[in-house]
């Protein structure tokens, strides 16, 4: 398939314990096969690689590039092989390592299917540990549930094209993860003048006061580079749950925490007290426009 | 002898009104009033205020800050709830009894005219200080698992209305005890009002 | 002799021990050997929360376990004696986003799997197309996140309704995605338009076709697909959806039935553990998923090829490509009744104060999916799962052969494979 000339980097998926979402999300991506064309893909749990599976369990490879996917779990083996050993053995001469997705990235998801040994490649929530804590400078993770495909598509095009990928410290790509999941989302005018949503199924209304949006406190790009191109969480009513955090899945996803009505998490980096300040005030003034429906289909002239 | 700042005479304006206010009364207190209490011509009152509706707003204003600086140092004393219940009672008494003007003036004018205080400060817009700081209260009793969690609006109204209550039967010298006296005993009915269950 | 051979590729992993007898399949056994114990992770949390949970037990079919919860919670309030009214809209809107995650995994079962999987067995030097799959996948996903936002992984759908407010916007751009998919479809699988697929009336006239479907139809002729693969011949579909019957199928004499007689059971598996379990209905193994569903209804072109070819590989596949067909089309007549002046959701009484059982049936791209709660006052006392892969791809003792058991035996250790694959296997579902 390649020949002794061919100098792209090589690309290994290796997944742990996981759900497959973010190789389905990856499927997903539309520039697709312009983006694998700048690699040689060794073994992708759904897609043709040079290698087959059990060629990459005898360890006797390398690549250029590592992307695991899912929870780490020392214990788990995969084709009768402990992950443990297939991890380190490519880590360690990876020029660059993907945590792509929340449970890779924080232990996410299936942290819960062993919750005293699992955990993501360097942080364990928010904490700084997980099986490649010596190789951490070569980690970048993406994290979301699923992680998003264009997220993917930049970090590998970023290393591809021999660029430096600047990270937060949970090891973040900065350029995806800077921003609130807030940012871009259609109901803002809402959330300016706290004008809640009065049920599910509405265009109208802000989903931080009731229905347990994290939009304002999640750090994420997807109302900015929109879901399969079209549209978000938000966008269709659905709180955001705040996926591309270290302490996702929280639980009562759906109700916004509060103490004597006073919500518990405000905006990140804005003070409670000039939050409520703010709130009392937005609260006084009723805006006509933003209190009835956006459109009255039912009207007849 | 030391000229009279421009900011002090306002002070002037200010405490001379609330005294008035609060005794007489919104309707009753004319501007004339007030200008003659500080020593001043009606014209040069109209230099500071340009009528006696924003005066009124400004009070407001000015007891609401008052009151929320007082609570904001309690919040911010490392106590138990219980304890900044108990301070914020005596706190607020304390100021029925020394400066009675200011609680009166928010029972007599602001509750009872609030027609006056119509246009900007709709809502809680004037008493915002106040308020958020009794949110900020309220939130943190519950954070630490002291207050039991309920809504906003029910617990307040017990706090504030139960203090203005004894507040208006002791300025209407009905109360056979001294304000100081129920300190305790009222801390304590609305921390067992308030308490996790 | 035992072999094992590891499979990929299927979601996650599974194991197959071959028992070998003059050179074929004299028994064979699957193991799924990872656990993720999402039931019990379940257990304790708050009902509303299995809607952003539930989706994460698989990333092909999520979107099928969202739907199966939301239709447990919605019964449990049956069942608590509060029936919960849904409008046309909203049903209209959750099947058509089913369906679209349908379509997207039989593209991707098609070009990533099948295909690739059928060039093995031949050793076809044919250029694979696996990205065409996913490109199908990617426009069905768009068609389907214009209403629940994204794709995977959407908690759209709520006991009541949906979250999403669609306006004739959404609409009309969500019917211009399954368009480009029809006319994408129609010029690389099928060389001929979709009506006229639909209206086949026998196998023979496949030679009319003239894309990557002809290819693969020939393929698995000259591979003799069509005798080889036989399962029991029996069909089970559960899910109650208008694009297909709730029956079971003996051969073609069809009963009905009700999922409360699913039951599952300890798999045998005497060479590694295993994670998973096998269902049954009514002590019996059947066959589900796209086959069993046109089955059903008695697709004409379906009917036909099972008189010829029974429930060969053959039929097998080719069922899914014309469920994906028949999809398509019936996905524009959805959009075509949602009425927009109808609500999204309708409100149900505080689900903080429900306590009932209930059952959610959803027809997933490979058949029954179950989801059973037992929930008190809004929090999960007990979460069961049972999903498709658990009825096509059980491991039993020989006595009692489970669909892809019996469809392996009798064959080379390659043709089984391909066989095996014929069921689109979900590791991940399987053992949840």
């Amino acid at each position: 398939m390649h020949s002794k000339q061919d100098k792209r980097p090589t690309l290994l998926w290796i997944q742990g314990v996981t759900c497959n979402g973010n190789t389905h999300s990856f499927l997903n991506l539309p520039n697709i096969d312009q983006l694998l064309s700048k690699f040689r893909l060794l073994n992708h749990p759904s897609l043709a690689g040079e290698y087959s599976f059990e060629d990459m369990l005898t360890c006797k490879f390398q690549c250029d590039i590592l992307i695991f996917e899912g929870t780490y779990d020392p214990l788990m083996k995969r084709g009768g092989v402990l992950l443990s050993k297939i991890v380190q053995h490519y880590a360690q001469t990876a020029g660059n390592i993907i945590g792509l997705g929340s449970c890779a990235s924080f232990g996410g998801m299936f942290k819960a299917s062993a919750p005293e040994r699992n955990s993501g490649l360097i942080f364990n929530e928010e904490k700084e540990y997980g099986p490649l804590l010596k190789y951490k400078a070569k980690v970048i993770n993406i994290s979301g549930c699923p992680a998003h495909p264009e997220w993917i598509s930049y970090t590998l095009s970023m290393i591809a094209a021999g660029k430096r990928v600047q990270v937060d410290e949970l090891h973040r790509p900065i350029e995806l993860f800077s921003t609130l999941a807030h940012h871009g989302c259609t109901r803002n005018e809402y959330f300016e003048w706290k004008v809640d949503t009065k049920a599910f199924g509405e265009k109208e209304g802000c989903l931080f006061y009731q229905q347990g949006c994290r939009a304002p406190m999640t750090h994420a790009s997807c109302n900015k580079i929109l879901w399969n191109e079209v549209s978000s969480k938000t966008r269709v009513g659905t709180p955001c749950f705040g996926c591309t955090e270290p302490n996702f899945p929280r639980q009562n996803l759906f109700s916004t925490k509060t103490n004597m009505s006073i919500p518990v998490d405000v905006p990140l980096g804005v003070s409670k007290r000039s939050y409520l300040t703010l709130t009392g005030i937005a609260k006084t003034f009723h805006v006509k426009r933003l209190e009835g429906k956006l459109i009255d289909y039912k009207k007849t002239d | 002898m030391a000229r009279i700042t421009k900011e002090e005479k306002r002070g002037g304006i200010i405490s001379a009104a609330l005294k008035l206010f609060s005794q007489k009364g919104f309707y009753i207190t004319t501007i004339p009033d007030i200008a003659q209490k500080v020593g001043m011509s009606v014209g040069n009152f109209y230099n500071y205020f340009a009528s006696k509706e924003l005066l009124a707003k400004e009070l407001l204003m000015y007891i609401a800050e008052y009151l929320g600086k007082r609570i904001r140092e309690i919040n911010e004393k490392d106590i138990s709830t219980e304890e900044k219940i108990y301070e914020i009672v005596s706190m607020y008494f304390t100021m029925a009894d020394e400066k009675p003007e200011m609680i009166q003036y928010f029972l007599r004018v602001y509750l009872s005219n609030r027609e006056v205080f119509g246009e900007g400060c709709e809502g809680m817009i004037c008493v915002s200080p106040f308020v958020t700081e009794m949110m900020i209260f309220f939130e943190e009793g519950v954070a630490v698992n002291d207050l039991h969690n309920q809504d906003f609006f029910s617990a307040f109204g017990l706090f504030m209305g139960y203090l203005g209550g004894m507040v208006f039967l002791f300025g209407e010298k009905i109360l056979p005890e001294p304000l100081e006296w129920y300190k305790t005993s009222i801390s304590q009915n609305i921390y067992n009002a308030l308490k996790t269950r | 002799m035992t072999i094992k051979k590891l499979i990929e590729q299927i979601e996650g992993e599974a194991n197959i021990y071959f028992d070998m007898k003059d050179g074929v399949v004299d028994f064979a056994t699957v193991s799924f050997p990872h656990f993720r114990g999402l039931e019990s992770i379940l257990k304790g949390k708050h009902i509303m929360d299995a809607l952003v949970i539930t989706p994460r037990v698989c990333g092909i079919c999520g979107h099928a376990h969202l739907m199966a919860t939301v239709g447990a919670i919605e019964d449990a309030y049956k069942n608590a004696g509060e029936e919960v009214l849904l409008n046309e809209k909203i049903q209209n809107i959750r099947e058509f986003t089913l369906i679209m995650e349908i379509i997207q995994n039989h593209f991707k079962w098609i070009y990533l799997t099948i295909i690739p999987s059928l060039a093995k067995l031949s050793q076809s030097q044919e250029i694979q197309t696996p990205l065409k799959g996913a490109f199908g996948a990617s426009i069905a996903s768009k068609a389907l996140a214009t209403f629940a936002g994204q794709w995977p992984h959407s908690s759209y759908m709520v006991p009541g309704g949906v979250t999403a407010d669609p306006t004739n916007m959404e609409i009309l751009k969500a019917g211009s995605y399954v368009d480009e998919l029809i006319s994408f479809f129609e010029k690389e699988a099928l060389g001929i338009s979709l009506d006229k697929f639909l209206n086949l009336e026998s196998c023979k006239e496949f030679n009319t076709l003239e894309g990557d479907i002809r290819e693969l139809e020939k393929a698995l002729a000259q591979e003799e697909m069509n005798k080889k693969g036989f399962s029991h011949d029996r069909f089970l579909v559960l899910g109650e959806h208008n694009y297909t019957t709730p029956s079971k199928l003996k051969q073609t004499r069809a009963f009905s039935v009700d999922a409360k007689y699913v039951e599952d059971v300890s798999t045998y598996s005497p060479k590694e553990k295993s994670y998973a379990k096998n269902a049954q209905y009514k002590n019996e193994y059947y066959e589900t998923g796209p086959l069993s569903r046109m089955m059903a209804i008695g697709f004409p072109i379906v009917k036909n090829m099972h008189r010829r070819f029974k429930d060969s590989a053959y039929s097998r596949v080719m069922a899914r490509v014309f469920e994906l067909a028949y999809l398509l089309k019936h996905s524009k007549s959805l959009l075509q009744s949602i009425s927009i002046d109808e609500l999204s959701y309708v409100k149900t009484s505080d689900i903080n104060n429900l306590t009932a059982i209930g059952r959610g049936v959803v027809e997933a791209p490979r058949g029954p999916l179950i989801h059973e709660i037992d929930i008190k006052d809004g929090i999960i006392q007990k979460y069961k799962i049972i999903t498709p892969t658990q009825f096509n791809i059980g491991s039993s003792q020989k006595s009692s052969l489970t669909p892809a058991q019996k469809a392996m035996t009798g064959l080379t250790q390659e043709e089984a494979l391909f066989v095996f694959r014929t069921f689109d296997v979900c590791s991940v579902c399987t053992t949840h």
